[in-house]
C-alpha cells in the first residue's frame, strides 16, 4: 500500500490563499459588513480584477456594468461571491494536466467547471432548496486527482486489472492504492477548511449512499459529474467506469429529461464562465 | 487539412483531409464517405432529441441526433456526394455502469440514428457502441479509413 506516501503528498499540496480563507470566515458572521469585505479584497487587486471580470460574465447575466466590489457583493451576494473567489483562486492549481487519469491540460478545470454550471442546472430544473453549497463542491470535487494521478500512473495495471471485473473506477482506485480521490479530495478540503457539507459532498460523490446523511448538494454533485463524463468533458483513463446510484435517482426525482435539458445549455454555460475566468 | 469536431458540432472533408473528434462518451460518432469523390464528414451529436431544446436546436442542430443526421447527410450531398455510394460508420453511445435508465442517453442517442437510418434505407457499415469507454475517431477522407483509439488502443473501425 501507498497510502502513507500518498498522505505525505497531500501536506505539501498547495493551501488555499489567504483572500479566500478571510471571506470563508466572514461569511459565517451575521454582522459582517461590505466594508470589510472590500477590505479583505483590497489587500489582493489581482482577485478584486478577477472578480470584477467574472461578475460581469454572460454567466450570471446582470444588465449593468458591475464597476466595484461593493455593486458585486450587492449583486451577487456574500456568498456567491466567496464562490467567485475559490474559484478564481484554484483555477491555476486546477489547469494542470492530469496522468494517471490522461487529463490533458485544461481539461480537469474545465470538467470543474462544466460540473459546477451543470450542477446548478439540476438545482434550477429541479426546484432543489438549500442547494448553496452546490457551485463550490462540484467545482473542487474532482481535486484529490491532481494528487492520485501520478499513483494511477504507476499502479495502473492493477487498477485496470479490477476494472476488467467490472469494478468501478474508484473501487480499482482502492483496491490498487488504499484509498480513492474522492476520500483525498475531501482531505485536501478539510485542510483548506473548507464547510463540513462541502467536504462530505467530494467525499461521497462516486458512493452517496454511503454517506451517514442524505444531502442534496452530494447527490446533485453525483448526477452533474456523471452527466458530464457522458457528454465527454473531462472524461480521460477512467471512462464511464461509475455507476449511478439509484438511491440518489428517486430521491432527486431525476428523470432523462432533466438530464438532456441541462446537458443540452451546459457547454455553453461553462464557456461563458471559463471566458471570465481566463487570464 | 486536420478538421477537430468539438461536441455538438459536425464537419466536412474532402481528399487529404483528416478529420477527427475526441472523448466520445454517450456521444454519437457518425462518419459519411463517399469513396467516389472522396468527401466525407464527421458528426459528434450529443443528445438525442431537438425536443428537449428546441431553441438549441435552432442554433446548433449537430448537438442532436435528430436534426444533426440529416445536416451530414445533406451537407455531403451539396458537395456532390450519392446516396447509393455512402458509406456509414458509428462509434460512441456508452453508458455508464448499472441498469438506471435515467443515465442511457448513449442508448437513446444509438435507438434515434437506427430508426433514421431504417427509414432512409442506410445500412451501418460497421459501429462499435455501447460499452464504458472513451473513444477518439480518426477519419482519413482521402483514403476513408476510419481509426479508433481506447485506453491507448487503436484500432481500425
Amino acid at each position: 500500500m501507498r497510502t502513507d506516501e500518498i498522505t505525505r503528498t497531500i501536506t505539501t499540496f498547495p493551501g488555499m490563499p489567504g483572500a479566500a480563507l478571510k471571506l470563508l470566515a466572514l461569511i459565517d458572521d451575521p454582522d459582517v459588513t461590505v466594508q470589510q469585505i472590500e477590505g479583505v479584497l483590497r489587500q489582493d487587486p489581482g482577485l478584486t480584477g478577477n472578480l470584477l471580470k467574472l461578475a460581469n460574465s454572460a454567466y450570471f447575466g446582470f444588465p449593468a456594468k458591475v464597476g466595484s466590489v461593493r455593486q458585486a457583493v450587492v449583486l451577487l451576494g456574500l456568498k456567491r461571491l466567496v464562490q467567485m473567489v475559490i474559484a478564481t483562486c484554484t483555477s491555476a492549481v486546477m489547469d494542470r494536466a492530469v496522468p494517471g487519469y490522461d487529463l490533458p491540460g485544461g481539461e480537469l478545470w474545465r470538467h470543474s467547471l462544466a460540473v459546477s454550471v451543470a450542477a446548478e442546472g439540476l438545482v434550477r430544473e429541479l426546484r432543489l432548496e438549500g442547494a448553496d453549497e452546490i457551485f463550490t463542491a462540484a467545482l473542487l470535487h474532482d481535486v484529490g486527482k491532481l494528487i492520485l494521478g501520478r499513483f494511477v500512473q504507476a499502479d495502473y495495471a492493477q487498477i485496470e486489472r479490477a476494472l476488467a471485473q467490472g469494478l468501478p473506477f474508484e473501487t480499482a482506485e482502492a483496491i490498487a492504492l488504499g484509498t480513492n480521490h474522492a476520500e483525498i479530495g475531501a482531505e485536501v478540503l478539510t485542510n483548506w477548511s473548507l464547510p463540513a457539507r462541502i467536504v462530505n459532498a467530494v467525499r461521497w460523490h462516486h458512493s452517496p449512499e454511503k454517506s451517514a446523511t442524505p444531502d442534496i448538494v452530494l447527490d446533485v454533485v453525483h448526477v452533474a459529474n456523471l452527466l458530464c463524463r457522458m457528454i465527454g468533458i473531462g472524461m480521460g483513463r477512467d471512462g464511464l467506469h461509475q455507476q449511478p446510484s439509484p438511491e440518489v435517482t428517486r430521491r432527486l426525482g431525476v428523470t432523462s429529461p432533466h438530464l438532456e435539458k441541462v446537458a443540452s445549455q451546459t457547454l455553453q454555460w461553462a464557456n461563458e464562465l471559463s471566458a471570465a475566468l481566463a487570464g | 487539412m486536420n478538421h477537430t469536431v468539438m461536441v455538438g458540432d459536425m464537419k466536412i472533408g474532402v481528399d487529404g483531409d483528416m478529420v477527427v473528434t475526441h472523448a466520445l462518451g454517450s456521444c454519437l460518432g457518425l462518419v459519411v464517405f463517399d469513396p467516389a469523390v472522396k468527401v466525407g464528414g464527421l458528426l459528434h451529436a450529443m443528445l438525442p432529441l431537438s425536443s428537449i431544446n428546441p431553441e438549441k436546436a435552432r442554433a446548433n442542430p449537430a448537438m442532436f441526433v435528430d436534426t444533426g443526421v440529416p445536416l451530414l447527410f445533406n451537407a455531403l450531398y451539396e458537395k456532390g456526394a450519392v446516396k447509393s455510394r455512402l458509406v456509414v460508420k458509428a462509434a460512441g453511445c456508452g453508458n455508464p455502469m448499472g441498469k438506471n435508465e435515467v443515465f442511457k442517453i448513449g442508448e437513446r442517442n444509438y435507438t434515434v440514428l437506427k430508426k433514421l437510418l431504417w427509414k432512409n434505407n442506410i445500412l451501418l457499415e460497421a459501429e462499435d457502441v455501447g460499452g464504458m469507454v472513451s473513444r477518439t475517431i480518426h477519419f482519413d477522407v482521402s483514403s476513408g479509413q476510419v481509426v479508433l483509439s481506447s485506453g491507448g488502443v487503436k484500432q481500425p473501425l
